[in-house]
């Protein structure tokens, strides 16, 4: 399975995307949990972050959640088909090309936003 | 970790029936959580502006709702469980030293078990009458 090439780069993002949505899993867990000590509290946190860089760090996480996902299903397709090892290499550009196309309409609609500030 | 292809290879390959299990596990909470977590961002990032959903009463009025707790409960659940599985793959995979890697697990299991609690507690008890504080 690790010859290089593809099937190891789509194990390494698949490995990098997991663990960065893990740890944006348990921070936004957190961050919105803060809602049981009130209002106050709750705001606090989340005008940090309505700023830009956080705002864009969501894109980056939906590009993750986005990869992640669509290569899960590669991967379970390859193990409960048995016909799926064969085109793994095609199914990973598949992957990559809703991955990319995902992540542009994504920017399309969060950017103006940002950029206008609302 | 199982490195297979097919289910027969894992199932050859697992060291231990829970091994197995939960390689089965990361398969079916995985396709559950394609569908889960991207309806959840479509409905919370794309169709809304991340400016509005931090607005506390949207916030406090959607998580109100019954379909709503349990729509983010279940996330909750499987993506912690999935998400902590494929951190432990991690960890056996890079921390050699077997002292080491106790640790490491106790230390993450429990802040995570925390979190888990934290956020299941704010799911349950999120009610409209928050909003009159």
């Amino acid at each position: 399975m690790y010859r290089g090439r593809e099937g190891q780069w789509a194990f390494v993002l698949h490995r990098l995307s997991g663990l960065a949505i893990l740890a944006y899993l348990l921070l936004h867990v957190v961050s919105i949990s803060l809602i049981l000590f009130g209002e106050e509290a709750y705001n606090r946190l989340h005008h940090l972050y309505d700023l830009w860089p956080f705002r864009i760090g969501l894109i980056l996480v939906t590009a993750g959640v986005l990869y992640h996902a669509f290569n899960g299903l590669r991967i379970a397709i390859m193990d409960f088909t048995g016909k799926g090892v064969a085109i793994q290499r095609q199914l990973w550009y598949g992957v990559m090309a809703i991955t990319i196309l995902g992540t542009l309409a994504t920017i399309i609609v969060v950017m103006p936003r940002v950029v206008q500030g609302v | 970790m199982i490195r297979a292809k097919r289910f027969e290879d894992a199932r050859a390959q697992a060291g231990s029936n829970s091994e197995l299990a939960w390689w089965v596990f990361m398969r079916i909470s995985g396709v559950a959580l394609v569908f889960l977590v991207l309806g959840h961002i479509y409905m919370t990032f794309l169709m809304a502006s991340e400016k509005d959903t931090q607005v506390f009463d949207v916030v406090v009025n959607k998580l109100s709702q019954p379909v709503w707790k349990l729509y983010d409960l279940l996330i909750l659940a499987l993506a912690l469980l999935h998400g902590v599985n494929g951190a432990r793959y991690s960890i056996e995979d890079y921390i050699r030293n077997k002292p080491d890697r106790f640790w490491v697990k106790a230390v993450f299991y429990s802040v995570v078990a925390l979190i888990f609690v934290f956020g299941a507690l704010g799911l349950f008890i999120i009610s409209p009458e928050m909003l009159r504080d």
